[in-house]
Parts: C-alpha cells; structure tokens; sequence
C-alpha cells in the first residue's frame, strides 16, 4: 500500500496503456478515444492497480483491479485528477459512472445531474451548479406556449434564422439556447452576438447560454471531437436527458431543430431526440433545409465558402448581420484560421 | 485575505478532506460534504468558519469534502488553500494567523 505511487501515463507509452485497458476491460469500460490526461496507480511490482483519466472537464475511465477494491485507491486517483485538473485552472468537474458507483462519488462531493435510463449517471462536483443554471432559467419562464432551439450557430445563417422564425411563429415564447462551449471556429462571443442580431426581428425570442449543460465538452464531447456511433449516441441520449431537466423547468413543449442530411453527429442527435423527447411530452419538430440555388444551407457550407474566398456563395448563405461581421476586420483571426484549416465541415 | 483565484488543498483519503476556495459574492459560501455531517457538522463548520475568520477571509466561495478529518487537519487544509489562492508559499505566518 505504501509503495504505491500515481504517475502519468503517455499517449505513446504502449505498455503502460496496455495496463489501463486491461483494468478498464475488467469494468467492462472502453478507454475513451479522447482523452487529455490518463494516470495510474502503481503498486511496488511496477503493475497497473487503479486508473482514471481526464477530457475538458470531465474525470472519466475510472477503474480499481478487483484485487485492491475497498482500499480507497480510487480516492486516491481521483484526488490526483481533481488536483492535475486545478493546475490547469478547471474547478467545476463533471463525471458519468454507472449508477451502482454513483453513491461513491456522492461521497467525493460530486453531485447528481440526469441518468440515462437508471444506468449511466451524470455528476458534477457543485451542489449549486445545475440547480443554480435552472433557477437563473425560471426567471425567464413565461405562461402560454413555449418552445426551444438549440444552436451552435458557427456561424448564423438564414438556415438558423428560417429556423428560430418559424419556431418562434409557433409559440408565444421561444427559448433559444446557444452552444457557449469555446471550440468551434467562432468564438462564443461572436456567436451569441450574430444570433442576437439575427433574431432582433423576433420579439418573443429569449437568448440562454446553454453552459456546461446542454451540448457541452461535459455532456457531448463527441459533438465536437470525432467519435464511434455508439458513443455519439450514448451522449446524445444524455444530453436529452438534461433537455428534459430544462424543458420542465421551462415549461417548454416542443423542440425545434432543422433536419441534418449531412452531418453525422447532428443527425444522430436529432434521431435520439425524436425517440426520447416524446416520452416526457415533447415535441419534436425537424423542419426541412433551407436551400439557395439547389444546395442546402448549412454552417458547414458556410465556412467551406469562407475558406474558399468564395464571397458570391456566402451573400446567398447568411442574414445581412452575419455578412457584415463577415467582410469586417473583427472577422480576420477567425477567417485565418478556417484557411489554414484543413477540415472546416462538421462530421 | 482575498481569494484572489480558485485554489484546492488537501485530498480525498480517508481521514483528510479536501478544501476549494474560489473568489466569492460579498460573502463566505460554505458547502460542505461529510461522511459525518450527522455526528460533526456542526463542529466541521464552525472551524472552517473560525478558520477564515483568522485569516480575515469574508468574501469566498468554499467547498469542503470531508472524509472524516480531524479538527486540526480541517483548519490546516483551509489555511492552505486560501494561502495558495493567493500564490504565497513561502514565509508563512506561523505562529501569526496560522497557528
């Protein structure tokens, strides 16, 4: 016991993977595909004995070798992710485990966000965080009909504005929800910014910022970093999961989205949404694409246009706000990177 | 002091606890996690508080994960952390406010 130690594992060190994967296996876990930091625990024959790893701000891949349960090894682990994740300057933490585990890191001080299907559980490590974001979003609950959006909007096009317009036709209140996660091309800040300007024609829109909750590195890390079907699906049906949290809390009864015919990740989001949300009395509702001269609009496109230079596509694109920030000088840094980049389109 | 940034001491073992310290909204918020909140709540909370009284902390977000620490190990996690959110590591005051 004494002679354990925590170390770092490297992405290139096969042999100390190796370990990890094995112990994970034990648990029946895959290791995650996107992982920023992975650590484990030694025991004085140099062997593997507990692991836990980072992504963002979240602690994942958890195990103990069955060997060693009851020793408090996890704690252990997870005292070294929680302080690796200080060092790097995050503090609010998020985790999912099986709901058989949960009430252990309930004594660790994280606390109960959703469940998926009373299997998987979302955690986070504020007793004030979710039920704090929810009580910020009462103060905005209106009586009479109330729908929501969620958008990532990178940028705004008449597609997401054909969208928030038609929604926002359909009820008395629309409460529509902007990705505020930084890793998408355009900053949130401009983001936000763009849809304000969009949908300053539609009186009845509320702007949220959707925060750690709502298609976050934490719920959805796969909706920004390439991954397998199954684990996409997993963090869809997740995400939904928190929706229904907000959707309550809201009193919303429908959810817009536009249909996706080319990106797998958003496409497999919508698939989930249309099983699940009808279950706790929702709406789903896919509207189809807008198109400009035979092709469908989509951000995707957008940037692609961006890329290219090509000035004459994108003015068919996007709402006079967007193309003025656009062809601005704030838009520069942002118009330099999507050249230098290799793949500018959501998968 | 002022909590000047998010900073954490002490761990999640048996018999430690674990202290978070970020800046606050004009006063101490105190969240508190124990395995023995039942037995020693009150007594956890009242060094803590005691603790940031002496170190003239009034304006702090505190989270506290108690795994069942002794009195002592409590005060010297806080102390610790709200130190380190002001990046002081050397020439503490011991024996002034820390004692």
């Amino acid at each position: 016991m004494s002679d354990s130690w925590i170390g770092q594992i490297y992405p290139g060190d096969t042999r100390g993977m190796a370990m990890v994967d094995a112990l994970l296996e034990k648990e029946g876990i895959r290791r995650d595909g996107n992982l920023d930091y992975t650590c484990a625990m030694f025991d004085e024959n140099g062997q593997a004995i507990a692991t836990g790893s980072c992504f963002g701000n979240t602690l994942r891949c958890f195990a103990v070798s069955g060997a060693h349960q009851g020793e408090g090894l996890l704690n252990q682990v997870i005292t070294h992710l929680i302080d690796w994740q200080a060092g790097r300057g995050q503090f609010h933490l998020f985790l999912y485990t099986k709901a058989g585990t949960a009430p252990f890191f309930a004594d660790l001080g994280f606390h109960e966000i959703a469940r998926v299907d009373g299997k998987l559980v979302f955690m986070e490590n504020r007793r004030n965080g979710f039920p704090g974001y929810l009580k910020q979003l009462e103060a905005t609950r209106r009586d009479g009909v109330s729908a929501a959006v969620v958008m990532n909007a990178n940028p705004f096009t008449l597609g997401h504005q054909a969208l928030a317009e038609q929604a926002s036709a359909s009820c008395d209140t629309l409460h529509l929800f902007i990705v505020s996660e930084d890793r998408s091309f355009f900053p949130f800040s401009v983001r936000r910014k763009l849809v304000e300007l969009g949908t300053a024609h539609l009186p009845n829109v509320v702007l949220h910022d959707c925060g750690p909750y709502i298609i976050s590195s934490a719920t959805f890390p796969s909706y920004f970093l390439k991954d397998e079907t199954d684990v996409i699906e997993g963090q869809a049906r997740l995400d939904v999961e928190v929706f229904k949290r907000i959707a309550a809390v809201l009193n919303v009864r429908a959810r817009w989205a536009g249909e996706e015919p080319t990106s797998r990740v958003t496409g497999l989001y919508n698939r989930v949404m249309a099983e699940e949300l009808p279950k706790a009395g929702i709406r789903f509702v896919e509207i189809p694409r807008v198109q400009t001269s035979g092709t469908v609009i989509s951000a995707s496109t957008v940037r692609a246009c961006l890329r290219d230079g090509d000035f004459t596509e994108l003015k068919k694109m996007v709402p006079p706000s967007t193309l003025a920030y656009l062809t601005g000088a704030e838009a520069e840094p942002v118009l330099k990177k999507l050249r230098q980049a290799e793949n500018v389109v959501h998968y | 002091m002022e909590i000047k940034k998010p900073a954490v001491a002490g761990t999640l073992e048996s018999s430690d606890c674990m202290v978070t310290v970020e800046p606050g909204q004009g006063e101490i918020e105190l969240d508190l996690d124990s395995v023995v909140i039942r037995q020693y709540g009150k007594q956890i909370r009242k060094i803590i508080h005691e603790t940031l009284d002496r170190l003239d902390v009034n304006n702090a977000k505190v989270t506290v994960v108690d795994k069942g620490a002794l009195d002592c190990t409590i005060k010297a996690r806080v102390e610790c952390a709200v130190y380190r959110s002001n990046d002081i590591r050397d020439n503490l005051p011991w024996g002034g406010v820390i004692r």
